[in-house]
Order: C-alpha cells, then sequence, then structure tokens
C-alpha cells in the first residue's frame, strides 16, 4: 500500500527511523517530492497488508516526529552538559 | 466559591527548556522517560505533546518530578545543568578504570557433557586443552598492566579444577607481583564443585579464593541438564556445596543456573531448589547462542518470548518470597534496577556502552589466545575468530588492545550511534554486546528490531518499571535488592 505523508508534518529522519523499527515486520520503500514522502509498504511475509501494523506504523511516525523534535531543541544543552561533565578530566582535546 | 486565591496564582510563571531526554511508550496511554543518566519518569502520551509544546503548567502534578530529575529547566537555572553534569561524570567514571576483569581458560578438560554447554568442553583425557605455565605467566604480564586498581582474577574452563596445579602457581605469582602492585586482587574458580578436596578447600581459603558453580533445579532436573557418566552431578554438587560452605563460609560459594528447555516449566521448583539450599539469590539466565548450546539445538529449543514468560512468572514468585518474609533477590533484574534506581553500575559486560569486551573483561584462552570476552572465545571454538585480539606469547599490551578486532567492534556496536538505540529510552539501561550480535547476525550491530537481545531487554526492563509502579511494596523490595548496607 501507498501512504503519503505530507512533509511538513513529517521530515525524512523520523520517516526513516519509524521504518527501520518495524523492519521485522514491514518493508517500507521511502521516496520523496516537493510536497510529500511517499511510503510503498509491503509486508515482509508477501501476505496482505495487516491494518494494526499500518497504524502502529502512524504512531511510530509520530513518536519518531516528536523525538526529532526534542532532540533538535536539546542538542545545546546536551552539548553543554557533556562538556561540564568532562571539563576536569583531561579527556578532551 | 473560595476565600483565598489558589497557591498558584501567586507563582511566577517561568518558561522552561527541555533538558536531553528520550522516551518509550509504556502501553496505548503511557510513556517512559529517561533523562541523560538513566533516571526515569511516567507521564502520559498526551502530557508529554504538552511538554514538548512547552504548554506543561507549572501547576500540573508532573511538572515537579520533571523538573527535579532533570527533564526540564527553568530559566536562569545553572543548577539542573550542574546536577546533571556531576550525574554524567559519576556514570562514565568507571570507563577510566579499564579492565577489570580477568578470565583465565586453564582446560578445556570437563567431568560433566551439559547438551547446553556453550563452551564446547573436551573429554577429561586431553591434556592438550590445558593451559601451561609458560602461558599463565605470559597471560600474568598483560594482567598486571591494566591500570585498574581492582583486578580480578576468574578460573575458567571446562573444569579448571582438574588443573588445579596450574591455578595454584596463578595465584601464588599474582600474589607476589602484588606485593609491588598492591592492587585489590580478587580470585574466583568456576566449578562445578564435583572435584573440590580437602586440599583445594584449605588452598582457596587461604588465599580467599571465591567459588561459583552451577545449579540448575531440583534432582532431576540438574541431573538431566548436567549429566556426568554416574548421573549424580546434583549429590556431588550437595555434598560439595556443603564442604565449601563449612570451610569458606556461606558467602564463599555462589551458584548460576541456566535456562534449559526443560526448565521452562519448573521456575518454582528451581527457585525452591535454591532456597532449601540455603542460597540468597539467583540468576535467572536464558541460553546463549555459542557452543553445544546451538549443535545439539537447545538454544534453538525456545524464543525469547517463552523465556520472558518464564522470567516473569519466578520473579512474580520471588516477590511473593520477599513478601513473606524470605530476603531473596533475582540477579538479572537486580542488575538493571540498580541502573534504573540508582548511579551505580555492576559493570556486567554484555549490558555495558561502550561493550565491555576487552575494556571490562578480557579471556586468555588455553593457548595464549587472547579474546575480548568469554563468549568470544565461545564463538572461536564454533570457527569465529572475529574476537581474537592477539596471542600472549607474540601480542604487546598495546597491539591486543589497540587490535582492530577490538576497536572496530566497540566502535561499530557503540549504542548512542546504532540506529534504534540511539533513540531508545532504555539505552541507559542496556548494553551494546557486539559478541552476541556477532554470532546471529554476522555483524557487530545486527538488527535491532529482530534483535533477541534487544527485544529481551526491552521486555524485561518494561515489565520492571510496570512492576514498581503498580505496586509501591514491590518498589520497596527492588529498592533494598539494589542498596544493600
Amino acid at each position: 500500500m501507498l501512504l503519503e505523508l505530507d512533509h511538513k508534518a513529517y521530515c525524512l529522519e523520523a520517516v526513516q527511523k519509524a521504518s527501520y523499527r518495524l523492519i521485522n515486520k514491514l518493508t517500507v520503500q521511502i521516496s520523496t517530492n516537493e510536497k510529500s514522502i511517499s511510503c510503498d509498504i509491503q509486508m515482509n511475509d508477501g501476505s496482505k497488508i495487516d491494518d494494526n501494523l499500518i497504524n502502529a506504523f502512524k504512531r511510530e511516525l509520530l513518536d519518531q516526529q516528536l523525538r526529532v523534535q526534542i532532540k533538535k531543541e536539546t542538542e545545546d544543552q546536551r552539548n553543554l552538559i557533556l562538556a561540564f561533565a568532562f571539563s576536569k578530566t583531561g579527556l578532551q582535546e | 466559591m473560595s476565600k483565598f486565591l489558589p497557591f498558584v496564582s501567586y507563582q511566577e510563571q517561568k518558561n522552561y527548556s527541555l533538558l536531553p531526554f528520550k522516551f518509550e511508550r509504556l502501553d496505548d496511554k503511557e510513556v517512559i522517560l529517561t533523562n541523560m543518566v538513566g533516571q526515569y519518569a511516567l507521564i502520559s502520551r498526551d502530557k508529554l505533546e504538552n511538554l514538548v509544546s512547552h504548554n506543561l503548567d507549572q501547576s500540573d502534578t508532573d511538572y515537579i518530578t520533571l523538573r527535579s530529575k532533570h527533564f526540564i529547566a527553568e530559566e536562569n537555572d545553572k543548577n539542573s545543568y550542574e546536577l546533571l553534569s556531576l550525574k554524567v561524570r559519576t556514570k562514565y567514571s568507571n570507563l577510566r578504570n579499564f579492565t577489570n576483569l580477568h578470565m583465565f581458560v586453564v582446560t578445556l578438560r570437563c567431568d560433566h557433557s551439559c547438551q547446553y554447554c556453550q563452551v564446547s568442553r573436551q573429554s577429561e583425557n586431553k591434556a592438550a586443552f590445558d593451559m601451561t605455565v609458560e602461558t599463565a605467566n605470559k597471560s600474568l604480564d598483560l594482567v598486571f598492566q591494566s591500570p585498574n586498581p581492582s583486578i580480578k582474577i576468574e578460573f575458567q574452563g571446562g573444569e579448571p579444577l582438574l588443573n588445579f596445579d596450574l591455578i595454584k602457581h596463578i595465584v601464588q605469582s599474582a600474589e607476589l607481583r602484588n606485593v609491588i602492585e598492591k592492587r585489590n586482587l580478587q580470585f574466583v574458580i568456576t566449578t562445578t564443585l564435583t572435584l573440590l578436596t580437602d586440599e583445594i578447600l584449605q588452598f582457596c581459603k587461604d588465599h580467599q579464593i571465591y567459588l561459583s558453580s552451577s545449579l540448575d533445579g531440583p534432582e532431576d532436573l540438574h541431573n538431566k541438564n548436567r549429566p556426568r557418566p554416574d548421573k549424580n552431578s546434583h549429590q556431588l554438587f550437595v555434598k560439595g556445596l556443603s564442604k565449601a560452605r563449612d570451610v569458606l563460609g556461606i558467602d564463599g560459594v555462589s551458584a548460576l543456573m541456566t535456562t534449559s528447555p526443560l526448565s521452562l516449566n519448573r521456575v518454582k521448583d528451581i527457585i525452591d531448589e535454591y532456597v532449601k539450599l540455603g542460597f540468597n539469590g539467583i540468576f535467572l539466565r536464558h541460553l546463549s547462542p555459542y557452543g553445544f548450546a546451538l549443535k545439539t539445538k537447545s538454544y534453538q529449543a525456545y524464543g525469547v518470548n517463552r523465556w520472558l514468560d518464564f522470567y516473569k512468572e519466578g520473579l512474580e514468585y520471588i516477590i511473593e518470597l520477599n513478601k513473606n518474609g524470605i530476603y531473596f533477590t533475582e540477579f538479572f533484574s537486580a542488575i538493571l534496577l540498580s541502573k534504573i534506581l540508582t548511579s551505580e553500575d555492576s559493570g556486567f559486560v554484555d549490558l555495558m556502552n561502550p561493550a565491555g569486551i576487552g575494556i571490562a573483561a578480557i579471556t586468555f584462552n588455553y593457548d595464549g589466545d587472547v579474546y575480548a570476552s568469554d563468549e568470544s572465545r565461545m564463538l572461536k571454538e564454533m570457527g569465529d575468530t572475529s574476537f581474537k585480539l592477539g596471542n600472549v606469547h607474540s601480542s604487546s599490551y598495546s597491539e591486543i588492545f589497540t587490535s582492530d578486532a577490538l576497536l572496530n567492534a566497540l566502535e561499530d556496536s557503540f549504542t548512542l550511534s546504532a540506529p534504534m538505540c540511539c533513540d531508545c529510552a532504555f539505552e541507559q539501561y542496556c548494553g551494546a554486546d557486539p559478541v552476541f550480535h556477532h554470532a546471529t547476525f554476522g555483524d557487530y550491530l545486527g538488527k535491532k528490531p529482530e534483535s533477541e537481545f534487544c527485544n529481551r531487554m526491552m521486555g524485561s526492563i518494561k515489565h520492571l518499571i510496570t512492576l514498581m509502579e503498580k505496586d509501591s511494596e514491590t518498589k520497596a523490595i527492588f529498592m533494598r535488592w539494589v542498596n544493600k548496607c
């Protein structure tokens, strides 16, 4: 099945990570154009698409998008804390 | 109508910043958040959206928790950054010490013929599988080059007591070197206890050597799992245990169990046997994909979900024992709980990132080959030498510890840059385990969604957190397991 995602709602990184998380069940081929990200989704065993798995994939997309947002917003804090933590160890160049 | 405005009306509303954290769904409604050092909080998925959108109100019941556990920091709140930094530094401080555990495979010979043996033991009379004095001395040269102030030497086999003269030599030589080195030196012999003699026990007592043994459960199960020619493994174990405790004390001997296919429906019987024999805990240990465990298809006989059911049933029973006044620990849970609830890390090699291979533990095989861990030499017996780091007769300390075999495995399996692991809320509690993934996927990383290791860890950690959150008495028991006086 083909799932079209608005690229303003989801970034490519989130789509890739969501696809990876379900790699044991689904094979997702990702392509992009100016407006959207397309996911061509197949079951790994070639059987008919399981709607429960598609819903799980959609929930995972939401989680991954949120993770990307948190990671981006906290990047400076993460670097500051790590720099501070190891500031007296002599391990930093 | 109230006569006064609520307290919150007098509070100054402050903006907050997010501090780095990760999350996983616990179920359809709740998510587990973990911060940079593994402190966790449970909130609803809806509240998570509010939190990330900076719409979480100061009056919210979770606001103080999230602030005190360093998930958010208010404006000009420098203390949160400093405290979190201090905790990060504490968490990683052990890394600087480098290798602590040094395993000596003094022989591959064994008096047992266990179906699930992960070592690929040899029959008793093949002296070609014994370590020589020369190899032991060269290995000791390398041991004392570790910068770690604590050095643990563990004798492995086969059955190490079949080469007891060499154990004596290594212990005495290490102690002699330690007069100058002044390390905290410890010795452990991993043994079935069946070959213990008065002379061996006296030597163990004189040199403060601990014994680590194997007990798989009640007599019938133990003897089926661990066959000997006289079918008396359990009887010899009990006799050896009693004898060893008489000389070394009750804490001088510990036991490990292995979950064979026959164990799966017997978890309560197994735990009862440990309680009956006076042990204060048990490690509900799954089989690993090495040696005869693969050859005899013992490893393939049950999957991770079946083991999780076994583990959960056992844990429930152990919690009940504790609630009834019997202090008894499940050690696998205790390792995870100490990561979840404290800043301590037991240094369990499989559950470390960077992986514990080489930098926390190293193995000197009977033939002088050096392997990155005990499991690595098990892989070698199956023809996979990916984790061979050198040989004590021809390689220097620096060649061994800067070998591509070690550094590539550490780098490629590093969880903070591994797909899925880098975003996983349980990364702080988990580990890289490149040896397991090499054995099952053929590379250091594997595919985590398909990895039994990943599924086992996710299942265990979610279960432990759920148990704690559902029942305060269980949480108190778990706290006792990790905060020993």
